[in-house]
């Protein structure tokens, strides 16, 4: 198979700021990212949802760029923006025609270095967030299955198990204060990437980041607490109502092992074993043969996030929605019965090479792709962040394969038999409180 | 290169860096030709990542078979893909695992689709097998009871989505007894679905003269060329006469029209006027003003009910294109007690549109937005994919992608007003509210007289 070659040029500046360029001149765009490493794993107590909130304060104004100017002068230059928040990271981003590049680096380095923000901004976003909430969560069938329901059946600690998007109680505390010290401890260069991909020289990019962010001085970082989970000891369950939807779900999570370990080498192949696409074993087996299960789907950190853009405990999902004339128990036991399969009997060389090309391509498809096209090289710039900011090497995007290519399929299935035990697993019942034509 | 850079302390600048003249755009090269038995061919090579798309449309979609059976043209997408004469389902989805590709099939109400996406080593076998499908397609009866299945399943949780019952009712009151109207089959029709209606759309419309190919990637175009060519080119088929549509009603003062969604914690606000298709010389100016509008984060509506209000998340307004007709929605999820209030402001920004003139640093920002987010296509395989798709389907002409930014930046405030005043029709503007009807009743009642749905699409009285 083809071997891709990215050019990734990096650097840091005195003040921590992490600087990496992929240069790309086939067409007259960059994209440029800043990414944080504070997600919402880390938010304060009490301040359940706070990491996202502080997003949405990002694009209320900074000391020369007032409310609605940063989005006004990333759409009026041509191009895109957006943020999103993560379980370790919160990133900004924006693609726009290669001759705004400045001015965008500019934009950025006015929030990073002077976030200004009033009593009414904080008011308005958290409506907004309200809505956002109800849009995705509380209006929607399924809503939040299983990215906020599986964490706090699974996890132990708070900074894993509260709830991500917020309770409404906790939105509603925040204060101006509470948005200006998050600003102060995490919004700083030192704890932070600038990446720019696309139409753009290395040296060029290079000394722009150094003009625009050189200024912005370092803050003393807080010591990362220990949010490893302990070992469990025997499966966890839960249970949620479903108020919209007519089929039963359930969400079943494997505590992964941990990042760059041997394990998880072969776990990212297992996760494509298990759950990719049509031709993987939980579909194959329970949606078109057995035909117990209506839709299934997966992956290691699904469906918030993927392998490797998380950087503490994370889960294997499998998700099921199932036909209501199976019970939750039967529907688990014909999951139960794929799991031992693999774990027993293994994965053939042949099934293992299939995957691998699988795998293999979705990366590149990952790199090469723009969330729909909107952000060329959304992939790319996600993940030279995560591997700059968690494995300290942006230049692991061109070598991370190979450690997948060498795994070999005993190393599969003794990772199975390790990972996929019932009692290092949660399970969460999501239950229709109605059923559909018949209420 | 790594290693610690020296800061140089300049001083912070207050005002944003001026823009430099900006490098062109070029759309990579498209290669059309025609095969002798009508399959039109479009080529387009991108080889910056070892990737290739090879999309296979059929200008049939749902609407097509409306008079016989709505959904019809998605069903046959979905059991498609279950086997030919030489491969079974299995073998199809490991080929596909093997060839690290990703299959789709899919139906709208216009077009019919086989797209995969995989390696660019494997095009041949790609092209192999999407030939296979397009041709000798089995339709094994379990898998069609597998999929009827699923329709059905997805069909219950579509009439709990608040966002489904909002686009079908809209899609209901806009287009009346045009085969557009149906956004979903019944289950009851679902259910009266037979093997052989599948097997005849698959006949009648799976056939060369009504079929496009589009491939881009990571390829060269000559030999791509024979590829196609040894798998499509002995393929024979007519395209039969299509059915005669009726017309959409004519839509006279403004209607509202309440969907009951018990249990429902916020407002889904439509409001929405047909328009005009791509094809029509007015689509640049109706894209441009829903910009301004709606359609993008910087616009009028945006600042308004999200960043001023707060009424809102994802406030947006769509241009939508179908082949014989489109039309425009404003569309925002809010909290019930602003449902009055988020309407009026609704109002209030499309009158504004159609009363005032549209300063000109407004107008260029927006023309900016609107080339510059157009051409970001050009960056990404995707982008180019579709958009080189759309153009063919809707038989564009062919240096579109080329004209259209100078479409665009020739655009002046009066040609907006026009395009407000005849797209943005608030007078006639119908209404889609979705929600708790007891709760939103009193507010959706100060806009028009109200005609009230079950979620299961029935009218009450």
């Amino acid at each position: 198979m083809t071997q891709l070659q990215i050019p990734v040029e990096h650097t840091t500046l005195e003040n921590g700021l992490r600087v990496i360029v992929s240069p790309d001149a086939s067409a007259p765009f960059v994209t440029v990212g800043v990414y944080y490493e504070i997600g919402f794993r880390l938010e304060p107590r009490g301040r359940s949802g706070f990491a996202h909130l502080f997003e949405h304060m990002m694009f209320q104004g900074s000391e020369n760029a007032g409310k609605m100017v940063h989005i006004k002068l990333i759409n009026s230059s041509g191009g895109v923006l957006n943020g999103t928040t993560h379980y370790d990271v919160t990133n900004y981003y924006e693609s726009v025609p290669s001759n705004a590049l400045e001015r965008v680096l500019w934009l950025e380095a006015d929030r990073m270095r002077a976030l200004h923000v009033d009593d009414e901004n904080l008011r308005n976003q958290r409506d907004v967030v309200k809505e956002e909430v109800r849009v995705n969560v509380l209006n929607q069938p399924y809503g939040g299955f299983p990215w906020l329901d599986l964490p706090p059946v699974a996890f132990r600690k708070w900074p894993n198990a509260h709830n991500f998007y917020g309770d409404f109680a906790d939105l509603d505390a925040a204060t101006l204060e509470d948005v200006r010290a998050f600003f102060k401890t995490y919004y700083a260069p030192n704890n932070a990437a600038l990446l720019m991909l696309g139409d753009v020289r290395p040296d060029e990019a290079i000394s722009l980041a150094r003009r625009y962010f050189g200024g912005i001085p370092a803050v003393p970082l807080l010591k990362k607490p220990d949010v490893a989970e302990d070992a469990p000891l025997e499966e966890r369950r839960g249970e949620v109502e479903e108020k919209f939807g007519t089929l039963p779900a359930m969400a079943i999570g494997y505590h992964a092992p941990a990042r760059n370990t041997p394990d998880w080498f072969a776990a990212g192949l297992l996760d494509q074993v298990l759950h990719g696409g049509r031709a993987a074993r939980i579909y194959r087996a329970l949606v078109l043969e057995k035909q117990i299960v209506v839709e299934s789907s997966g992956g290691l950190n699904y469906p918030a996030g993927d392998l490797f853009d998380y950087n503490g405990p994370a889960l294997m999902v499998t998700t099921i929605f199932h036909k209501p004339e199976y019970s939750a128990e039967a529907t688990l036991a014909a999951y139960d019965e794929v799991i031992a399969e693999v774990c027993e009997k293994g994965v053939a060389e042949d099934e293992l090479e299939q995957v691998k090309v699988k795998f293999f391509a979705d990366y590149y498809t990952m790199l090469e792709g723009g969330m729909g096209s909107y952000i060329p090289r959304f992939g790319l710039m996600h993940y030279l962040a995560c591997f700059s900011l968690f494995d300290g090497d942006p230049g692991r995007v061109n070598t991370v394969l190979q450690d997948f290519r060498d795994v070999t399929p005993a190393q599969v299935v003794a990772a199975a038999s390790k990972i996929l035990q019932a009692r290092n697993r949660a399970v969460l019942f999501r239950r229709p409180s109605h059923n559909g034509g018949a209420q | 290169m790594s290693g610690i850079v020296k800061s140089e302390n300049a001083a912070v600048r207050t005002q944003p860096p001026a823009l430099g003249p900006q490098r062109p755009v070029a759309w990579p090269a498209r290669t059309a030709f025609r095969l002798p038995n009508g399959i039109q061919v479009v080529l387009a090579e991108r080889r910056n990542f070892p990737r290739v798309r090879l999309e296979l449309f059929f200008r049939s979609g749902n609407a097509v078979a409306m008079h016989r059976l709505p959904g019809l043209g998605e069903m046959t997408a979905a059991v498609v893909r279950a086997g030919t004469k030489s491969r079974d389902q299995r073998q199809v989805d490991e080929e596909l695992r093997r060839m690290g590709a990703d299959l789709g099939t899919s139906a709208g109400a216009d077009t019919s689709a086989i797209a995969v996406s995989g390696l660019a080593e494997f095009l041949p076998g790609l092209a192999d097998l999407v030939a296979d499908l397009a041709r000798k397609a089995m339709f094994p009866d379990r898998d069609f009871e597998r999929e009827r299945r699923q329709k059905l399943e997805e069909l219950r949780i579509a009439r709990t989505t608040s966002g489904f019952l909002g686009s079908e009712r809209m899609r209901g009151v806009l287009f009346g007894h045009h085969p557009y109207a149906r956004l979903a089959p019944t289950e009851k029709e679902v259910e009266s679905y037979r093997r052989e209606d599948l097997t005849a759309f698959y006949g009648e419309h799976y056939v060369p003269e009504n079929a496009l190919i589009v491939a881009v990637g990571d390829f060269d175009t000559m030999r791509t060329r024979e590829i196609i060519e040894k798998q499509f080119a002995d393929w024979k088929g007519i395209q039969s006469a299509r059915p005669a549509t009726p017309a959409p009603p004519e839509l006279k003062g403004r209607q509202v029209h309440l969907v009951d969604l018990p249990g429902a914690v916020q407002a889904e606000v439509l409001v929405g006027n047909r328009a005009i298709t791509r094809r029509d010389p007015n689509w640049p100016q109706l894209v441009l003003a829903n910009s301004l509008f709606g359609g993008a984060f910087n616009s009028r509506l945006v600042m308004n009910i999200r960043e001023q209000k707060g009424y809102t998340y994802s406030p947006r307004s769509t241009a939508h294109a179908l082949r014989e007709y489109g039309y425009f929605t404003v569309h925002a999820a809010v909290r019930n007690e602003v449902t009055a209030a988020t309407l009026t402001e609704i109002f209030y920004e499309m009158d504004r549109m159609r009363s005032l003139p549209v300063g000109a640093d407004e107008l260029d920002d927006a023309k900016n937005y609107v080339t510059g987010a157009f051409s970001l296509g050009v960056a990404t395989l995707d982008g180019v994919a579709g958009q080189v798709s759309s153009m063919y389907l809707e038989e564009l002409p062919k240096d579109y992608l080329e004209k259209y930014r100078d479409k665009i930046q020739a655009l002046s405030s009066e040609e907006i007003m026009a395009a407000a005043r005849s797209y943005f029709d608030s007078v006639n503007a119908q209404i889609v509210v979705v929600g708790n009807a007891a709760v939103l009743r009193d507010q959706a009642e100060l806009f028009g007289p109200v005609t009230e749905w079950t979620a299961e699409g029935k009218q009450r009285d």
